[in-house]
């Protein structure tokens, strides 16, 4: 877990002006899921990734609210409308107050 | 004297007390959001599209809303969906957010993806934890307000202890 923190953006190599295109955007975390005890939920300050912001050329498009029923090392895939070129930017907060981000640049022809 | 010294001492302790409940009353600091009090509650899906949705009337949107789910999920740790609304996605007419509900995990609600027009198409793909074999919920509320609903099967066969 040396690597908790680091972002992945995949981005298509160039799009169509105006086209849909999509970004596959995960982080490596744990996203801990909470503990049980005689079935019942142990409290405590669970560490996982509780809002994530998509934004393209600084417009936001997208702002998700995983759960801890989200998977370990939490990936996304959403879409953007893109048009021009400029950077995307995925924000990743966690519980812990932590953010991790990556930025790709997406090109248009 | 003793009237004034009384009157400072009441003072005094009237500020103590005050600063006492200023720090009690402070919301958790972002630091510490993971505590159960700031989790969805452990409840029945009933609960939750309660809370989530209250006596709003949900449509059936089988129509307009793809689930692409394994029918069997060996895995309940990460089950992976892809979930495509039929959608223009203008600014008059979009979907402003998506809601993943799993029926058999305690807190039903996995995730909620809020989108804006910019994002142009209503779609999304991740992973989920799922703790059982159950049905699968998604919901898409619309910028005017008005919901619609899809469901779709999954086996489990290793539950993903969820959440």
């Amino acid at each position: 877990m040396a690597d908790i923190g680091r972002v992945k953006l995949a981005v298509p190599g160039s799009v169509r002006r105006g086209s849909v295109a999509r970004v596959r955007a995960l982080v490596i975390h744990p996203q801990e899921r909470v503990e049980r005890q005689g079935g019942r939920s142990v409290d405590r300050n669970y560490r996982f990734v509780n809002r994530v912001v998509v934004t393209y050329l600084g417009r936001e498009i997208a702002l998700i609210e995983p759960s801890t029923a989200v998977s370990e090392n939490p990936t996304f895939t959403i879409p953007f409308r893109a048009t021009e070129a400029g950077p995307l930017k995925v924000t990743f907060f966690d519980s812990h107050g932590v953010k991790f981000e990556g930025t790709a640049e997406v090109k248009v022809t | 004297m003793l009237g004034a010294m009384n009157r400072n001492l009441t003072r005094r302790a009237w500020l103590g007390l005050a600063a006492i409940a200023v720090a009690a009353w402070r919301p958790r600091p972002a630091r510490a959001q993971g505590y159960l009090a700031n989790l969805a509650p452990e409840e029945p899906i009933g609960e939750t599209m309660k809370r989530l949705f209250g006596g709003r009337p949900i449509k059936d949107g089988a129509s307009v809303i793809t689930i692409d789910m394994p029918l069997i999920a060996e895995d309940g740790g990460s089950v992976p969906i892809a979930v495509d609304v039929k959608s223009p996605m203008t600014a008059e007419n979009h979907v402003k957010a998506i809601y993943i509900l799993a029926e058999k995990n305690p807190r039903p609600l996995n995730v909620k993806i809020g989108l804006t027009p910019a994002a142009g198409q209503a779609y999304v793909v991740t992973n989920l934890r799922l703790a059982d074999s159950g049905p699968i919920r998604v919901v898409a509320e619309t910028g005017d307000g008005s919901l619609w609903i899809a469901t779709r099967d999954v086996r489990v066969t290793v539950a993903g202890c969820a959440a």
